[in-house]
């Protein structure tokens, strides 16, 4: 029964799916057909909906369980840390409670907007703006150059760099074109092999997924 | 009943078909015995050197699979890495490693647990298994995600960092963050843009599709392995046809516009 819950069920389930996905993709079998399945694709959906926020809920529980869990170690810096995100929670789930109970939905409700006004988006700004940061420090360890390679590398990164630069502008004119060529010739022929390839590895990871020999995603007890 | 009739082209089909059959006729003969030589990844061998390196430090392995829901088009992407994931975890089991895993993917919090679970249990290492340590859900947030696994990094003191998944403006911040915590750093994603960060900031990268190719790798049968090197007809398809592209197009015939009809 064990075996027939983990891993046959799941594994129809994803063979039925990823079938009917490929035929109503490439093939209009007839109109009724397309029909039903724009029912099923719409209930499917709904059910993605329904799913995600029952795990959004799975995933606050696991939150508040990992802090009470840390709290009980009673290392003065994770006490504070984990005090701190508990409270967050209590009072989001506290102000979700109200709203619900007031009638408004949850996004619109003032003391929400607050949050997310003056906690939540200068917070989430200030991460995005310590990635230039990040960026400075992953060149210098890039751009040291080592080999030829790394010298090429150096060179194209000034070149692009300055090209995208009013700077670059003043030094030469010349910058911008040659920024542009790099980008749209050199740039693009290295990306295109990288998405073809991703595409080959999407379908072979489908067959291996057809066929019910991808099965790591479901653990592997032996 | 109407006539059956492609929507989305005959040709696209007739090569995802043709791609599928490859596939499946080199997994028909590995499983005749037949051993079929597959190329070797060197992201995928470094795991182990990683996750020994990390025993020896006495410092923990750290997993992460990206963030955000489930259900669009990275989906693949998650899969790959619950598939290297279930690697990792059964070498933490093999060698005795603390595994944290991070994750922003609320439906996989489940897949996650088991996939670690089994990994130890296999191992026969189930007194390592601690679900409230070994995996952690973060947020579905960008950048409270990216601020939550770099402190956890930083906190933990990775000795290795490896992650495999789709990741956006976050995974330079991964990567700085291992390299400033001095881990030895594993990193793989199919997003185009974010590939030269991990080329250029972790010890060992897995290259686009080379992630999904890790999954095979990672369950350790010939039959699904040898499903790889339908990947590998598809690149030598594609190389076929830009040569062809290229000498027709001269005499005016653009081929890109007959493969999509």
């Amino acid at each position: 029964m064990g075996a027939v819950v983990r891993r046959n069920i799941p594994q129809i389930i994803v063979t039925i799916i990823i079938l009917l996905m490929v035929i109503f993709y490439f093939f209009y079998i007839s109109s009724e057909v397309r029909t039903a399945f724009n029912t099923w694709d719409k209930a499917l959906t709904d059910w993605v909906v329904v799913i995600t926020a029952m795990a959004a809920i799975v995933g606050g529980v696991d939150i508040l369980r990992y802090h009470v869990n840390q709290s009980r170690k009673k290392e003065p810096k994770q006490v504070f840390f984990s005090g701190i995100v508990m409270i967050m929670e209590v009072i989001m789930v506290a102000f979700a409670v109200i709203a619900l109970s007031s009638g408004i939905s949850i996004p619109t409700q003032q003391n929400f907007q607050w949050l997310y006004t003056y906690i939540y988006a200068p917070s989430d700004a200030a991460m995005y703006s310590i990635l230039i940061f990040y960026i400075a420090s992953a060149s210098y360890r890039a751009f040291r150059v080592r080999n030829p390679p790394a010298l090429l590398l150096l060179v194209v990164a000034i070149l692009v760099m300055l090209g995208n630069t009013s700077l670059g502008e003043l030094l030469w004119s010349g910058l911008l074109p040659i920024r542009d060529w790099i980008m749209t010739v050199p740039n693009t022929a290295a990306f295109r092999p990288i998405t073809m390839g991703l595409g080959f590895g999407i379908i072979i990871l489908g067959l291996r997924l057809l066929l019910g020999k991808e099965t790591t995603w479901m653990g592997r007890r032996e | 009943m109407d006539i059956i009739y492609s929507k989305a082209g005959v040709v696209p089909f007739a090569l995802l078909v043709f791609l599928m059959l490859a596939g499946y006729y080199f997994m028909r003969k590995a499983k005749g015995g037949k051993p079929i030589p597959v190329r070797k990844i060197a992201a995928f061998d470094a795991i182990e050197e990683g996750v020994a390196r990390s025993v020896e430090m006495g410092r923990p392995v750290h997993f992460t699979l990206g963030y955000g829901p489930l259900s669009t088009s990275m989906a693949p992407q998650y899969l790959a890495g619950l598939g290297v994931l279930n690697h990792v975890a059964r070498l933490c089991g093999k060698y005795g490693a603390n595994l944290v895993s991070t994750l922003g993917v609320p439906e996989l919090i489940a897949a996650e647990e088991e996939v670690i679970r089994d990994a130890y249990y296999s191992a026969g290492k189930p007194e390592l298994y601690n679900v409230t340590y070994n995996v952690r859900y973060l947020t579905d947030q960008q950048f409270a995600y990216a601020s939550a696994v770099q402190a956890t990094i930083q906190r933990e003191n990775a000795g290795t960092n490896i992650m495999v998944g789709p990741f956006w403006a976050e995974s330079l911040i991964f990567v700085e963050a291992g390299a400033a915590s001095g881990a030895f750093q594993v990193a793989g994603t199919a997003r185009e843009t974010q590939i030269p960060f991990f080329v250029l900031a972790a010890d060992y990268s897995f290259i686009g599709e080379e992630i999904f190719a890790a999954g095979a790798m990672a369950s350790g049968d010939n039959v699904t392995l040898a499903s790889i090197r339908g990947q590998d007809i598809g690149k030598l398809l594609s190389w076929v046809l830009i040569v062809v592209g290229l000498v027709l197009l001269p005499l005016g015939i653009k081929l890109a516009t007959y493969l999509v009809m």
